[in-house]
């Protein structure tokens, strides 16, 4: 049968470059559609040569969106290369600017990027489906949402003393001791903090409510997913063994980062510059599964902290006690984490080891291999070094949070496509469905230039002999 | 009385001809007797009272509150659009842009965000310098280099304007 392409390029309010294409057939419907990412970093072999120690520095330069993850996964790398153990309250601080940078990207997740789509609808006029638009229907929410995003910033400036690029962890501990001054005004905002997700939560809620139907045939399908957890099999964010669970919450691997190479194999598809990651036992692609806030609260027993398992108690029922695998209820379990990032950020604070001064273990047995992970905003990060005697990095391999979710973002458009794009004139809220498909998983696909200009927006519709047939355009 | 006035320079100093407005926000804060800081985000201390600095990676949402405070807003970035000029200058009234990329929030929009939230909208202007080259380096191509010393002349003259 013949078909005809739509590309959009690139999706609209996710964080980096990408398109999209989809094939349409003669009758109208998809016939297929997949999600391609452009980008290629080429991190790995530019970082080969440098010091182990430098990385901490270099490798947040691979995204303004989440340096503190890189920042931390490379310090990490850095103790074990090291042989040593960070003092307590140097892990206290660390895990307390991940807190930081937790709450800024899931609060500027829910409100600017999914929050037009949810509170304004997919078929909203886009010219009001935005920021501003949010600001008009629901202004002390949209006030709020900002105040939410710059606290979470506050955090990581107020703990590293830079709000966009840390130097803060280096191997064996962190080069900043805390200030009560600062861990008083870091306090000093939490309580409205947490009002602000509870409304989010409650907004999310009510919102799912009103749109079962959607969330039902929106993205729907199983998978396995993933996600550190503490020695309980609690939600863990900054460290702890890796989960793997199976679509039905069983667990597959509980693994140390150390032997993720034995868990995890990536798979290449010559469509995207970005790999497949995969559960190497289940093979490929019987083996993929999520990461992010749906695939950690999946991948875990419980949380911790009193309001975020309240909440997390309600997100089990959804299925039963089984895993969500509806892609749009990465939305609630975004918000549940956030409220877990702000009543985590609490305890820290409260604990008076933040404030000691022994913050760095200067002792060494260097190894000449490491790994190191964390739960970056996205999902799970691994980071992988291995050096010479020297100290040079020889080898360096990274796994992206949106890396593990690239299968599930490509079968979600997939599947939205098909389920929601009807030709021959394909109208833009349809396309919109297809964008937020992706937004939910929250890829960030590192573009890392911004310059004005760089990116216009193209959706070409072509037929089968790849003329284009209709165009339409983003500024 | 003497207008507050705000420039902000943004864009990743890593990503050479990206950097042109940490670059041009170097050559104003030296003007000034300061050095700008290394890295994006740090706070740059300017005794004198011609205009406040900031360099930032990129524009975000809360940047809105912070302009409000301001008269005159300045933003310097790199370009690669369809501009006849190779450095341009735009006075900006609000608008929401629908951009690709959040974390690409054009000043536009914050300026809309500005108006709507906090029902200010100082006098803005967009200098903007065309890049050539976005390699993993420091220093600006010869032609954005060039290019980022006509722009910063320009605006200088644009601050003393305000005083």
């Amino acid at each position: 049968m013949a078909t005809e392409k739509i590309t959009i390029e690139p999706v609209t309010r996710i964080e980096g470059h990408a398109k999209v294409t989809i094939h349409m057939s003669d009758d109208g419907s998809v016939d297929h559609a997949y999600f391609h990412v452009n980008e290629f970093r080429g991190f790995e072999k530019f970082c080969e040569g440098r010091m182990f120690f430098e990385m901490p520095q270099i490798t947040p330069r691979i995204c303004g969106i989440c340096p503190v993850s890189h920042h931390l996964a490379s310090a990490k790398v850095g103790d074990r290369l090291m042989g040593v153990e960070p003092p307590r309250p140097a892990s206290l601080l660390r895990e307390l600017m991940h807190m930081g940078q937790i709450i800024q990207s899931h609060g500027m997740h829910l409100f600017e990027l999914a929050g037009p789509d949810l509170i304004l609808g997919f078929d909203a006029d886009p010219a009001t489906r935005n920021v501003v638009g949010l600001i008009a229907a629901d202004p002390d929410l949209t006030v709020r949402a900002v105040e939410l995003r710059k606290y979470g910033q506050d955090i990581i400036y107020q703990v590293g003393g830079r709000r966009i690029h840390p130097n803060f962890a280096v191997p064996g501990g962190v080069n900043r001791a805390l200030t009560e001054e600062r861990r008083d005004h870091m306090l000093e905002g939490l309580d409205h903090s947490i009002e602000t997700t509870q409304i989010g939560i409650q907004l999310i809620k009510d919102w799912a409510d009103a749109n079962i139907e959607d969330i039902e045939k929106f993205a729907v399908f199983h998978t396995g997913y993933m996600g550190l957890v503490s020695p309980e099999n609690g939600l863990e964010l900054y460290d702890g063994d890796v989960r793997l669970v199976d679509k039905d919450g069983k667990e597959l691997e509980l693994f140390s980062a150390q032997n993720y190479l034995d868990v995890v194999s990536e798979h290449v598809e010559d469509w995207s510059y970005l790999k497949f990651p995969y559960y190497k036992k289940m093979g490929w692609p019987d083996g993929v599964y999520r990461v992010g806030p749906l695939g950690r609260l999946n991948a875990v027993d419980k949380i911790d902290t009193p309001l975020a398992q309240e909440e997390f108690e309600t997100y089990r029922q959804i299925n039963d006690g089984k895993p969500v695998y509806h892609t749009l209820y990465y939305h609630y379990a975004r918000l549940i984490e956030t409220l877990f990032a702000l009543e985590k950020t609490h305890e820290l604070l409260e604990d008076p080891d933040l404030m000691g001064k022994d913050i760095l273990n200067k002792s060494h047995d260097f190894q000449s291999e490491a790994v190191g992970v964390i739960e970056a905003p996205r999902g799970t990060l691994f980071h992988h070094y291995q050096i010479n005697p020297n100290g040079q990095l020889e080898k360096v391999n990274l796994i992206v949070s949106t890396g593990h979710n690239n299968w599930a973002m490509s079968k979600a458009v997939d599947s939205v496509a098909k389920t929601y794009v009807k030709g021959p004139e394909v109208q833009e809220g349809m396309l919109n469905r297809v964008e937020a498909a992706i937004r939910a998983y929250d890829p960030c696909l590192s573009c890392s230039t911004h310059a004005i200009g760089q990116m216009p927006i193209n959706i070409d519709v072509m037929d089968s002999k790849g003329v284009v047939t209709q165009t339409l355009k983003r500024d | 009385m003497k207008a507050k006035t705000l420039i902000i320079g943004y864009g990743n100093a890593d990503r050479q001809d990206d950097g042109a407005g940490w670059h041009i926000l170097k050559k104003l804060a030296e003007r000034m007797g300061h050095a700008v800081p290394d890295e994006p985000g740090e706070d740059i201390e300017v005794d004198s009272d011609l205009a406040d600095l900031l360099f930032i990676l990129q524009i975000y949402p809360e940047l809105a509150e912070m302009i409000s405070h301001y008269d005159r807003v300045c933003f310097i970035d790199a370009h690669t659009a369809d501009f006849p000029e190779e450095v341009s200058w735009m006075e900006l009234a609000p608008e929401y842009e629908k951009s690709p990329l959040t974390h690409h929030m054009s000043p536009k929009t914050v300026l809309s965000i500005a108006a709507a939230i906090y029902k200010i909208v100082p006098e803005a202007i967009l200098v903007s310098v065309r890049g050539f080259s976005f390699q993993f380096e420091r220093s600006l191509s010869p032609k954005t280099a060039a290019l980022a010393e006509k722009a910063e002349k320009h605006i200088w003259e644009w601050i003393q304007q305000g005083t």
